[in-house]
């Protein structure tokens, strides 16, 4: 290993290079990028089923990317084999359920098993650091006791020495906060931020209380299946970013006296047609896209500081994670659900709002010709339409014709068909 | 106040040490306790039977045979052959059998992290239960030129065919779950259950048939010669020596297969050697004994609730503790109604799950799992 660390350019500490993962054939996680430095303390923000685990997953070597590379060191994290990861890479999971009456001490020395011999013996030096681990994390006094009759703060505090016996450079920590009630949060977050600073230790944690995630954090990743946002705390929480990803309205500011960021919920419930109120600069075209095909369509907008607004999109499709990022608005339906009522009646209401509606070169299937129907109406209301006509419409509409009749309906109401993003540009630009 | 609390911690340091002290010297301590009675009650084992043999003379015939001892002839020669040929070999078996079915609990229990995991969960019961089955219907009792007879041949590859078959069964994509190992071996175990019933309901000698099975299923150390504790002996051995070298992979599996991956093992590959080697002990015991129930079941988690989860310990004190309890059983099921003899599963349920249920409830250890 010594050779290997002696390249002379020194890289980032780890490197997540392009990766894309699915644990079946439906992917989950698209063309990530991330560049960590060493000694960071990085936050990972997102919702239930974003994907956050199983990036964490990803970083830990358990999965291996399906395309794109992930470089510890320098070099790609698959080639260092378990051990030698084990020995750079600590995780401390959610929660742990041991079948056995391991003592505290006993546990923490598991984390030595990296770097025993075959025979399985602890030297010297494997019993001062597992020493030096349980005072780290201040719990030599629970040395005998019984893991699994600890509270759930005492076990936090157990998994993390254990990491620490690993001697880790990066600690990858899956929602270390959530089964706690707030004095063992805090204290956990102390403790990690101790050995961040103290140590030297990069953290990634994913995190589920955004205010806590504020106030430990100096650089927060936003996730959804995809990297959203990735910036200091004040520039993730913002609440058009969080209403986007969450789907919720709250409210960001700095209380009185407090130091950090505080993330609120909404007061009460906030009316359906509010969504698409006055916030910012009001949205002049909708995108309609998916499976990827909104992609330049999205971008070139975005490069035109057009604000638009993407929908609906399904959770994990690559074109949602993108116009979380992008566009003004998303209006987001379910991981591979059909167009509901309500967030029909949303898209109703957003192309009631916009100037122009863009339609992308989607596959048409019967979970969403909804929005075919909802466009085919606004197009009789008035509104004009462009339909970025890039692949032939039999080849991917899989509803039998009906998805081609609405197109063909759209164009004789006067829709205009283009063949690039170009092409679609200048008529944007001419609103 | 001040010299109050002080004078409470110099209590408490001279408390602490020597149990931290005794803990540590413990683990080699214990493992001569567990020798030492081994040793006893393979004499006791001996000295009791058809004839009653004198531990003193035992002891004598046996330092006898080591070739650096040598006592004065006083008792009867045919003593000596009892000894030697008859009850010694049979002894030495259980005990051996014992402790590969205790390491095989261990193993399994440990890999499978559920209280319920025996030597026989992935189908090696039923495997052996059909290879002796098919070698008690075939006309022929014995292959020409070898010391085994055909049933224990069978019953050792028919055990190691079906874990192979099991293991590669649940394995799909370079992972085998644990959950699909479990229902594949129950599955395997419902198909080989039934095949092996219509091999004796469409075998002419089944009469016959049934009768040796039900003997053999209920369990018992049948040798007459050393030559099979010889072979039987080696395989179990390098098994035990095998898992001893497997003792810290088995600690990091209790924190999960993912924990253990963290810790740097490549779960699928150890996974694969622990049921590799679980297998073969099983296969090896079985072979010789027929299916002892219970040994492998309980004598882990007996040790478990009286040492502690270590594998380091947990492991050779398991093949100890298993060799002393099925040397007993067995030595109960010989003398019980002598000079018939008892099967021995009846006596490692009888007296093996009240002594565990013993432990289990005065414990004072919490033991969930």
């Amino acid at each position: 290993m010594e050779t290997r660390s002696s390249n002379p350019p020194k890289p980032s500490f780890l490197v997540v290079d392009g990766v894309t993962f699915g644990y079946g054939r439906e992917p989950l996680l698209y063309d990530v990028h991330l560049r960590v430095q060493a000694g960071e303390m990085i936050g990972l923000l997102g919702p239930n089923g974003s994907g956050k685990t199983t990036l964490l997953r990803l970083l830990s070597g358990v999965y291996s990317p399906q395309q794109g590379k992930i470089f510890l060191e320098g070099h790609d994290l698959q080639q260092w084999g378990r051990r030698n990861i084990a020995r750079r890479i600590a995780v401390v999971p959610q929660e742990l359920h041991m079948p056995f009456a391991f003592t505290v001490e006993q546990m923490v020395s598991l984390g030595r098993t990296p770097f025993v011999n075959f025979f399985g013996a602890l030297g010297a030096r494997d019993e001062r650091i597992v020493k030096d681990a349980l005072q780290a994390a201040t719990i030599e006094s629970l040395a005998d006791r019984i893991f699994n009759q600890l509270s759930g703060g005492e076990r936090q505090r157990v998994m993390i020495a254990m990491a620490l016996a690993q001697e880790p450079r990066l600690l990858l920590l899956d929602e270390p906060t959530s089964h706690l009630d707030i004095k063992y949060q805090i204290e956990t977050l102390e403790l990690v931020q101790f050995l961040n600073r103290e140590r030297g230790v990069t953290v990634i944690a994913a995190m589920h209380d955004l205010n806590l995630a504020a106030r430990y954090f100096p650089r927060l990743l936003l996730f959804q299946r995809g990297i959203v946002a990735d910036a200091a705390p004040a520039e993730v929480l913002e609440p058009g970013v969080l209403r986007r990803v969450y789907g919720v309205d709250v409210q960001v500011g700095i209380l009185r006296g407090a130091e950090h960021i505080s993330v609120l919920p909404p007061g009460s419930e906030i009316a359906e047609e509010d969504l698409f109120g006055e916030r910012g600069p009001r949205p002049l075209v909708h995108v309609m896209a998916g499976g990827g095909t909104g992609e330049m369509m999205m971008r070139a907008l975005a490069d035109a500081h057009i604000p638009f607004i993407a929908g609906a999109l399904n959770i994990g499709d690559s074109d949602h994670t993108l116009a979380l990022r992008l566009a003004s608005e998303v209006i987001t339906e379910q991981p591979y659900a059909p167009i509901s009522q309500l967030i029909q009646k949303q898209v109703r209401a957003s192309l009631a709002a916009v100037k122009l509606l863009i339609i992308c070169p989607m596959p048409i299937g019967p979970g969403n010709l909804a929005l075919l129907q909802e466009a085919v109406a606004a197009g009789q209301r008035g509104l004009p339409v462009l339909l970025l006509h890039t692949t032939d419409i039999a080849k991917r509409d899989y509803t039998g014709g009906e998805g081609q009749q609405l197109l063909d309906a759209l164009v004789r109401m006067g829709a205009k068909t283009v063949t690039s993003v170009g092409g679609a540009m200048d008529i944007v630009k001419q609103l | 106040m001040k010299i109050a609390t002080r004078n409470v911690k110099i209590e408490q340091r001279p408390d602490k040490q020597p149990i931290k002290g005794l803990r540590k010297l413990s683990m080699p301590l214990i493992l001569l306790i567990l020798s030492v009675l081994l040793c006893v009650v393979i004499l006791v084992a001996v000295s009791f039977g058809s004839t009653r043999i004198p531990m003193g003379t035992i002891a004598q015939i046996l330092l006898n045979g080591t070739g650096i001892f040598h006592f004065a002839r006083g008792w009867d020669p045919t003593a000596e052959i009892i000894i030697w040929q008859v009850r010694l070999p049979v002894v030495i078996g259980t005990a051996l059998v014992g402790a590969a079915l205790a390491v095989a609990g261990v193993l399994f229990q440990g890999m499978l992290r559920n209280p319920l995991a025996d030597p026989y969960l992935m189908g090696t019961s039923s495997g052996a239960a059909l290879g002796a089955a098919i070698a008690f219907v075939l006309p022929v009792d014995t292959v020409y030129g070898s010391f085994f007879s055909l049933t224990p041949l069978l019953a050792f590859f028919g055990a190691m065919l079906t874990v192979l078959f099991v293991y590669s069964i649940a394995r799909s994509d370079g992972h085998t779950p644990i959950v699909t190992l479990l229902l594949a071996g129950v599955v395997i175990n419902a198909v080989l259950v039934a095949l092996q019933t219509l091999v004796l309901t469409l075998s002419p000698h089944a009469q016959f048939g049934l009768q040796a099975l039900f003997s053999w299923l209920s369990g018992g150390v049948s040798v007459t010669s050393w030559p099979p504790i010889f072979v039987v002996g080696t395989i179990i051995l390098i098994g035990i020596a095998f898992s001893l070298a497997l003792t810290r992979v088995l600690d990091a599996f209790a924190l999960g297969e993912e924990g253990a991956a963290h810790l740097g093992l490549n779960v699928e590959r150890r996974k694969f050697v622990i049921i590799v080697v679980g297998s073969l002990l099983t296969a090896a015991a079985v072979s010789i004994s027929g299916l002892i129930g219970f040994v492998g079941l309980v004598t882990p988690h007996a040790m478990r609730l009286l040492l502690g989860p270590r594998h380091r310990l947990l492991l050779p004190a398991s093949a100890l503790g298993g060799a002393i309890f099925l040397t007993l059983a067995d030595l109960l099921a010989r003398i019980v109604i002598a000079p018939a003899v008892l099967p021995v599963g009846i006596f490692t349920a009888l007296v093996g799950a009240p002594f565990f249920l013993f432990l289990l409830r005065s414990g004072k250890r919490d033991y969930r799992w």
